[in-house]
């Protein structure tokens, strides 16, 4: 909302407080300036002049060099604006001054050889409007040589204030000083409004009927006849410009104007064109269509109100008139409405026609339901006074007995109880008092106020106590140091995640977050996916289902950028769809999920290193490392998924005793192609809510060995087929308890040296028991018992060494 | 035959002076001390004398063997010191094997710097579903059916019933639902914004909201929380000022603007000149949602705030486009 300092001094007596104290007082009182125009400074070093001579530039078709009078001397600007002419007054930018739009400094200069001694401004670079087609040309009776700001009527100040939604009356002018008379504890001024009137009644020319009270609980009317439409006066259109709005004609602006001022939108209908004089607030018929005055046509459903004549619809209630009966040049007698719809029904119609105006904004936060026909009276005396009209006698005002001023009762011991601090009695009513909130009785302990239609957030005592608050300062509620409570428990469902990922990232892994907003095909893949009714774009229409998709995009995106190798992690929930329809929480799972995900080299060729691309062991010891950072008890299963995965190549599942806490595995061609990634990525994705802490379980210490290891080498050509895990179950399954540990040291195959579809595996064996020292003899018994074991069971041949 | 002894000895002493190096040392080793070295001849020889001479030359020659064994053991443990001492030093300027360099996510990182500073001052931490009711999301806030004050949360919707949750408020609902006062925990997460995606803005963000709802909680703690908080995390000297706002849960609202810490608060292009910015909002839990709840408003009052990681993470870090966070540009990941 734009507010304009001269408009609000209009209301309240301000005159010695500066602007930087204004803004910082209304922004402390919860109407933030969020910036500060001073027209003034602004258009410092910019004048008029008159344009005495204009040829084409010698040098350049699209430029001429004019000759400018400035009053005091006469200078030479190039100018490249189609529209400059000889005789017309313009903006000049004089040696020295910023153009607002552009940011730059004004400089004598030459122009393809041309010298130019300043800058004729359209619109746009004054920042005026978004009109830059051309230079900007002030009226004929313009004095030349004067500040432009002066010549503009806007040697002004303009407060861009953003309003909470909760403060309906700070739209206007009239609101927003209300608020600085309780800050500065000032008398708010008043507008006597007695325009002259004719003889002749309302009621003979127009009359209103409701047909939904409910919705237009108010309509108040005023007719104003033999008006001529025209232009706005000159100050008029400069106000509305600086409060950013554009000058019609002066009917059109003076409802705009007393808007601005009042927060109450006004219509303007052309009685001439409203079909027996009458004006009747109905739900519209469904499905008809219906031209506003933008000449859009809008499908009206049941349930809009509309504003109807004798025949047809005029107008869409408090959101836009119809083309139909709009003020026209030739326009005379005009029927003003200032009514009070109900904010909910206009916000529903808004909604789903897409269309919000400066009316349908107001409406939909609240409008001052007491102050309708005031200002359809002050729109009528201005336009009396600048549009020659003639106002009726008498006013046709309807209003609901629904409307009634709501009384709150403030106890005063409350403000100390909410804020921690109190405030003395007589300023508590002193500022209810200057936010005129209608203070009927006060006692020691209580105040009752009957809130005025302009607050229509004001309902409880607490919004009372917001009031004194914010009136009073935040500044003053004091800084208490206090931390104490009872004591509960305290929790923290972030711990295991936070904990599992400073181990990641002591491994050297890079921490990534994507978008839960994923594609919806590729997010099927993974399980049936969540979709968003109103997705921005396809790229981002349901809730991701996995990690790993946008962890492969991450990849490729780091492809495209020339990053080869990755070592990625990310934690976040994922969102699987359960039932037909979400009706319930039960109807979709929504579970926190690790995943950790890398592809290219392990290592780089250096001078002491040899390059070496990452594979599945690399992922797969990672994932040891972390479970057993975490787990009592983790294991890898055996289960092999290889075919008719989507996702896997090959993969295995990571179990916690008997619950399946994720998968870990290679990224299958297919579905890496689909995000034209060619090299191999491994993946592991875990369930967090599904691993068991450790510090859940309690964990024994275990004394350290005193006696030696005895360890033992062997090595065997297998079959290819026979898998590590078979043979190192077997082997632990057929020794005593003296053997603690099966290592694999090298795993070798060649046809040549050992034949065809073998290979040959070599272990350690580690022999100890933790009370006594294990003799060679002993252990030796063991071993060979073992070599004998598996070359029985495998058909595997011992190597000699 | 003692003339050989004494020659042997001669001859190894005169050799071992010149000795330089372990090599050399070996060498000598092996002609003198030898399995076919000069001691060992001169005992083969030794072999073929008469009875008498043995009983002489036994003596001298095992005293020679003892005599060459011992300068050789001397010899040796010199010259291995000083080899030791003079091997080839490494050259240390050779660069060394440098493992990945592991980073979390700024915007975790920031969050957990937050988590941290309310964890010490015995705040729980409570999370709660991305997919939330609109019950919970709005209607329990306090956000009326048909209200402009729902515009401020550009929403994405699952149906009529689900949203998309556009703040972690929603989880204080939960708390509170759950458990009698008093409740003090702090909820950080993930939400979701139907605005278009750009440098300043993107359709989700973090955030980590805080309740706090007991008997004779006021105003003036909330502020004494959020300022210990800000001089904590912001540095012991900074500045602050609490503007009235609007938030349909809370009232009074508040928002807190602390010195731009970028320019110190003399004005730059990141607080728009004015010299602070806008960190987080708060204020005193409505009464209407306490009822909600089931708690009694005239028994307990309570404080809420807010606080977006994003914006926070991108000042602190003075990054300029927010979709360089969910781009996972490795280069931009490993710089912090
Ligand atoms: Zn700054």
């Amino acid at each position: 909302m734009k507010i304009v300092l001269s408009w609000i001094k209009e209301f309240v007596d301000i005159e010695d407080i500066s602007v930087e104290k204004i803004a910082h007082e209304l922004t402390m009182a919860g109407l933030e300036v969020e910036s500060i125009t001073n027209y003034g400074e602004m258009f410092d070093k910019f004048i008029t002049a008159e344009v005495i001579e204009k040829i084409k530039h010698p040098n350049a078709d699209k430029l001429s060099v004019c000759k400018v009078n400035t009053g005091s001397e006469v200078l030479q600007i190039v100018c490249g604006a189609p529209n400059v002419a000889a005789g017309q007054i313009i903006p000049l930018a004089t040696e020295g001054a910023r153009i607002p739009n552009a940011d730059f400094v004004i400089k004598t200069t030459k122009l393809r050889g041309e010298l130019s001694q300043g800058m004729i401004c359209s619109e746009s670079e004054l920042g005026l409007s978004n009109d830059h087609s051309g230079i900007m040309v002030l009226s004929p009776e313009t004095k030349i040589g004067i500040p432009l700001a002066e010549a503009l009527g806007q040697n002004d100040v303009v407060f861009e204030i953003g309003i909470t939604p909760n403060r309906p009356d700070a739209l206007s002018h009239q609101g927003v000083s209300r608020d600085l008379a309780a800050i500065f504890n000032r008398p708010m001024k008043t507008k006597n409004l007695s325009p002259e009137r004719i003889a002749k009644r309302i009621e003979e020319v127009a009359k209103i009927a409701i047909e939904d009270k409910v919705n237009c609980p108010r309509y108040s009317a005023v007719v104003v006849t033999d008006c001529k439409v025209g232009d706005s006066p000159d100050w008029m259109k400069n106000r509305l410009r600086m409060a950013g709005m554009r000058s019609i004609n002066n009917i059109v602006d003076i409802t705009n104007y007393v808007m601005l001022e009042t927060g109450q939108p006004l219509h303007a209908f052309d009685l001439n064109n409203l079909a027996k004089s009458s004006i009747i607030v109905k739900k519209a018929n469904d499905g008809t269509k219906f031209k506003t005055l933008d000449s859009v046509e809008r499908n009206l459903s049941g349930s809009m109100l509309m504003i109807c004549d004798g025949e047809k619809e005029v107008a869409i209630a408090g959101i836009m008139g119809g083309e139909n009966s709009e003020v026209s040049s030739t326009t005379t007698n005009i029927l003003i409405e200032s009514a009070y719809f109900d904010p909910g029904c206009v916000r529903r119609s808004a909604r789903a026609l897409g269309l919000s105006t400066e009316a349908s904004y107001r409406f939909e936060r609240g409008t001052d339901f007491e102050g309708t026909m005031y200002a359809a009276l002050l729109a009528a005396d201005l336009m009396q006074k600048y549009a020659n009209g003639k106002i009726l006698s008498g006013e046709l005002d309807i209003r609901a007995e629904s409307l009634t001023k709501k009384e709150v009762t403030l106890r005063f011991n409350q403000i100390e109880r909410i804020l921690g601090y109190s405030v003395p009695q007589d300023k508590v009513v002193s500022i209810l008092r200057n936010l005129q909130l209608g203070v009927k009785e006060v006692t020691d302990k209580i105040v009752v106020m009957t809130i005025p239609g302009f607050r229509p957030d004001i309902e409880r005592e607490i919004d009372i106590v917001e009031e004194v608050a914010r009136i009073h300062g935040y500044d003053n509620i004091p800084t208490v140091h206090r931390v104490s409570s009872p004591l509960v428990s305290a929790v923290d469902d972030l711990e295991m995640v936070n904990s599992m990922r400073r181990v990641l990232i002591g491994m050297g892994f890079n921490e990534i977050m994507n978008n839960s907003l994923q594609p919806a095909e590729i997010t099927a893949v993974t399980g049936v996916p969540v979709p968003v009714m109103n997705p921005l774009n396809a790229e981002m229409s349901v809730m991701r289902s996995s990690l790993i998709q946008g962890g492969l995009a991450t990849v490729k995106n780091n492809l495209n950028a020339g990053e080869k190798d990755m070592r990625l992690f990310e934690y976040g929930d994922i969102f699987i769809k359960k039932g037909e329809a979400i009706n319930s929480f039960e109807d979709f799972e929504e579970v926190t999920v690790v995943t950790m995900l890398i592809t290219g080299k392990a290592a780089t060729k250096t001078w002491n290193e040899e390059e070496r691309d990452y594979d599945f062991y690399d992922l797969k010891g990672y994932l040891k490392s972390l479970l057993e950072s975490y787990l009592v008890t983790a294991n890898l299963g055996h289960v092999y998924k290889t075919e008719s995965d989507p996702v896997f190549e090959y993969s295995i599942e990571v179990f916690s005793g008997e619950n399946k806490i994720g998968v870990i595995g290679k990224i299958n061609d297919s579905f890496s192609s689909l995000f034209d990634i060619e090299q191999a990525v491994f993946c592991a994705e875990l369930f967090v809510n599904c691993i068991e802490r450790k510090k859940d379980k309690l964990k024994k210490y275990n004394p350290l060995l005193k006696y030696p290891k005895i360890v033992r080498d062997f090595a065997f050509i297998f079959d290819s087929e026979v898998r590590f895990d078979v043979i190192s179950d077997f082997i632990r399954k057929n020794s005593s308890p003296l053997l603690k540990k099966i290592s694999l040291f090298d795993l070798y195959e060649n046809e040549k040296a050992i034949g065809a579809g073998k290979r040959s595996l070599a272990f350690t064996l580690e022999f100890y028991d933790l009370n006594r020292t294990l003799t060679e003899d002993e252990v030796e018994k063991e071993f060979s018992a073992i070599i004998q074991k598996i070359t029985k069971k495998f058909d595997a041949v011992l190597r000699g060494n | 035959m003692l003339n050989k002894i004494s020659e042997t000895k001669r001859q190894f002493f005169a050799a071992a002076e010149g000795i330089k190096n372990s090599k050399e040392l070996e060498d000598l080793r092996i002609a003198h001390l030898g399995r076919n070295g000069t001691v060992a001849t001169l005992f083969e020889e030794f072999k073929t004398v008469t009875p008498e001479e043995k009983r002489v030359l036994g003596k001298e020659l095992n005293l020679l063997r003892q005599e060459l064994q011992a300068k050789f053991d001397e010899l040796k443990e010199v010259i291995e010191s000083s080899e030791k001492l003079s091997a080839p030093k490494i050259d240390i300027s050779l660069p060394g094997r440098v493992p990945n360099k592991g980073t979390g996510h700024i915007v975790a990182e920031t969050m957990n710097e937050i988590i941290t500073i309310f964890k010490k001052i015995g705040f729980s931490v409570v999370t709660g579903p991305e997919i939330e009711s609109d019950k919970n999301n709005f209607e329990a806030l306090n956000f009326p059916a048909d209200h402009p004050a729902r515009d401020m949360q550009d929403t994405f919707f699952i149906n009529k019933d689900f949203v998309l949750r556009t703040h972690t408020t929603p989880v204080q609902i939960r708390i509170m639902q759950t458990q009698e006062p008093p409740v003090r925990a702090i909820m950080p997460g993930r939400v979701y914004r139907n605005e278009a995606i750009n440098a300043r803005s993107y359709c989700m963000f973090h955030q980590v909201d805080g309740i706090y709802v007991d008997e004779k909680v006021t105003f003036a703690e909330l502020k004494g929380t959020l300022v210990h908080f800000a001089k904590e995390y912001y540095g012991s000297s900074v500045q602050y000022k609490f503007r009235p706002s609007f938030f349909p849960f809370t009232e009074p609202s508040a928002e807190m603007d602390i010195t731009c810490f970028i320019c110190g608060g003399k004005g730059c292009r990141v607080c728009k000149q004015s010299g602070w910015l806008e960190i987080l909002g708060c204020g005193m839990v409505d009464p209407n949602v306490l009822k909600y709840v089931g708690y009694d408003p005239e028994k307990v009052t309570g404080y809420a705030f807010g606080m977006g990681i994003e914006r926070i993470s991108m000042l602190k870090h003075d990054i300029n486009d927010i979709r360089l966070l969910y781009e996972n540009d490795v280069r931009f990941l490993k710089q912090f």
